[in-house]
């Protein structure tokens, strides 16, 4: 049922560059958790599920003994890859809350790559051995995300002829809308596009600044049923639909499934639950772990076909409240910190309030798109409150 | 032949599902015994028939560039005397729907490009704690 459930709070912590954070990585996630609850109006001891993604090490059961959890009903964590499960972790707290298995959900995220080591670096073979199924790419230096996002971006730019513009566009989407948000890391420090262009190669076509950093913090949300939100203390964003998905090629690297980013599916499913389409969207956030993947997703969602998609981010067309698709308002992973995508459920939930600092106008849907290139893909869409 | 990623880079763990891959001295894939399906990477199951019998398949080693990439960043120590590289990720003729990952050995890595045909060769590497001589299977860009 289109929006059964409703984010009724979200929090987070201060965002710090990556090692900086003065808390540990579950300190980190309490606090969050304990300003989403406040924000929603409730005490801590009400909540009864938690939900992650990627994320072993702040188990539920220690955070529901710290926090003065009453009882434990629901936990949960979306299979395979990283951040394109963000939206997924929303979808199963809606899941949990709508069936009545539970009543109040916390969906987190938390990273403190300063206490467990870098995040997104991997296959190093410092043992000099690679096996199992990293023996397939990293003996041939095909190791990192970026690295792998880059070979389907660069198959995708050959196939459509999109040019390296596109790719700065998005950067210099989430550095300027950076720079109307405080809690932004990038705040401050503007992006031009003579600066994006001299920043050094990672990996073609990839600048550094093609790149999202590495960040420490968390941020959390509430999700309860639409009908007990209304009766607490913010403006609740009611979750319209939730997607998983990809298929019916599996794998990262198959002749199908290069040059894409795994989102036709999630958008197939998430318009038809919805019963509406891309072009009904009033702001979007878009998963930016590099550029060049939120080229593919935007297309595969629905945006606009890939021979039109540089047209339709070119010229700044994605910068500030009035852009044509107001989009990573609050900087995204890029500008505002990566929090492995979840600042930008945050971020949506305050288009649906109002409060963004870089507010679209009249926002009746809002929608997040997870992290593209990794399979399943998932995406949400708020909406106001019925 | 000299390693494309340079003598310290990791060499495979060999195990029963990538060993003749990484020895043959052939372009070999995990074919099914009962239905004849080939599939990369190799499962435990057959993706067609759900089979769990297997035997190896010998392809003629040619294929096309299907994307390419330049890592100028060195991700591991061992790298930074490596980079640039350029990994490839290739389509073999004779096994479709198939992409194998590899390195070009006969061209500069701003020099490839998608499209590209290309023909297998091999590295001979000899594992120095095992002795195992392993060919880890490479490209060489051939005319069109």
């Amino acid at each position: 049922m289109h929006g059964a459930a409703a984010i009724a709070g979200i929090g987070e912590s201060t965002y710090y560059e990556r090692g900086r954070s003065p808390h540990t990585e579950f300190q980190l996630a309490c606090i969050a958790i304990r300003r989403a609850v406040e924000d929603a109006g409730l005490e801590l001891a009400e909540i009864d599920g938690f939900v992650s993604y990627m994320d072993a090490r702040n188990d539920p059961i220690r955070l529901a003994r710290v926090l003065g959890v009453r009882e434990l009903r629901w936990t949960g964590s979306p299979w395979s890859g990283g951040g394109n499960n963000s939206c997924a972790a929303i979808q199963a707290a809606d899941a949990a809350v709508t069936a009545g298995y539970a009543r109040h959900v916390v969906v987190f995220r938390a990273l403190a790559q300063g206490q467990f080591g870098r995040f997104g670096r991997s296959g190093g073979g410092e043992s000099g051995y690679l096996g199992g199924p990293f023996a397939w790419n990293a003996i041939y230096g095909l190791t990192t995300p970026a690295q792998q996002c880059a070979l389907h971006t660069a198959r995708f730019m050959h196939d459509h002829g999109i040019s390296q513009e596109a790719l700065c566009e998005i950067s210099l989407a989430c550095h300027a809308n950076a720079q109307r948000n405080p809690r932004a890391l990038r705040h401050g420090k503007p992006l031009t596009r003579e600066a994006y262009h001299a920043s050094r190669w990672i990996v073609t076509p990839f600048h550094l600044y093609d790149c999202c950093p590495e960040n420490d913090g968390a941020a959390a949300a509430v999700v309860t049923t639409s009908e007990r939100a209304r009766d607490l203390a913010q403006r609740p964003a009611a979750i319209v639909a939730a997607a998983q998905g990809t298929g019916p090629a599996f794998g990262t690297y198959t002749q199908a499934t290069l040059g894409s980013s795994h989102y036709a599916q999630v958008g197939q499913h998430l318009w038809e639950h919805a019963g509406v389409t891309a072009a009904d969207v009033d702001v979007a956030q878009f998963y930016e772990n590099f550029t060049g993947p939120v080229l593919m997703a935007m297309c595969e969602m629905g945006f606009a076909p890939p021979e039109g998609i540089e047209e339709f981010v070119s010229g700044g067309a994605l910068q500030g409240p009035d852009a044509r698709l107001p989009f990573n308002t609050s900087g995204g992973n890029i500008g505002e910190a990566y929090i492995h995508g979840f600042e930008m459920i945050n971020e949506a939930v305050r288009q649906i309030r109002g409060t963004s600092t870089c507010q679209a106008p009249d926002v009746e849907r809002a929608l997040v798109v997870g992290g593209p290139g990794y399979s399943p893909g998932s995406a949400v869409l708020f909406g106001a409150p019925a | 032949m000299s390693r494309v990623l340079g003598e310290h880079w990791a060499l495979p763990a060999l195990d029963d599902r990538n060993r003749a891959f990484f020895t043959a001295g052939v372009l070999s894939f995990q074919q099914c015994a009962d239905c004849a399906h080939v599939q990369h990477p190799p499962e435990d199951v057959c993706e067609a028939c759900r089979s769990f019998s297997f035997r190896v398949f010998e392809s003629a080693g040619h294929g096309r560039v299907e994307s390419v990439i330049v890592v100028h960043h060195p991700i591991h120590p061992g790298m930074a005397e490596v980079v640039p590289y350029a990994v490839v990720s290739v389509a073999v003729d004779d096994v479709p729907g198939v992409l194998v990952t590899g390195n070009v050995t006969n061209r500069a890595p701003d020099a490839i490009a998608i499209g590209d045909r290309v023909e297998v060769t091999f590295e001979e590497v000899e594992d120095p704690k095992t002795e195992v001589r392993l060919r880890i299977p490479q490209w060489r860009v051939v005319p069109a």
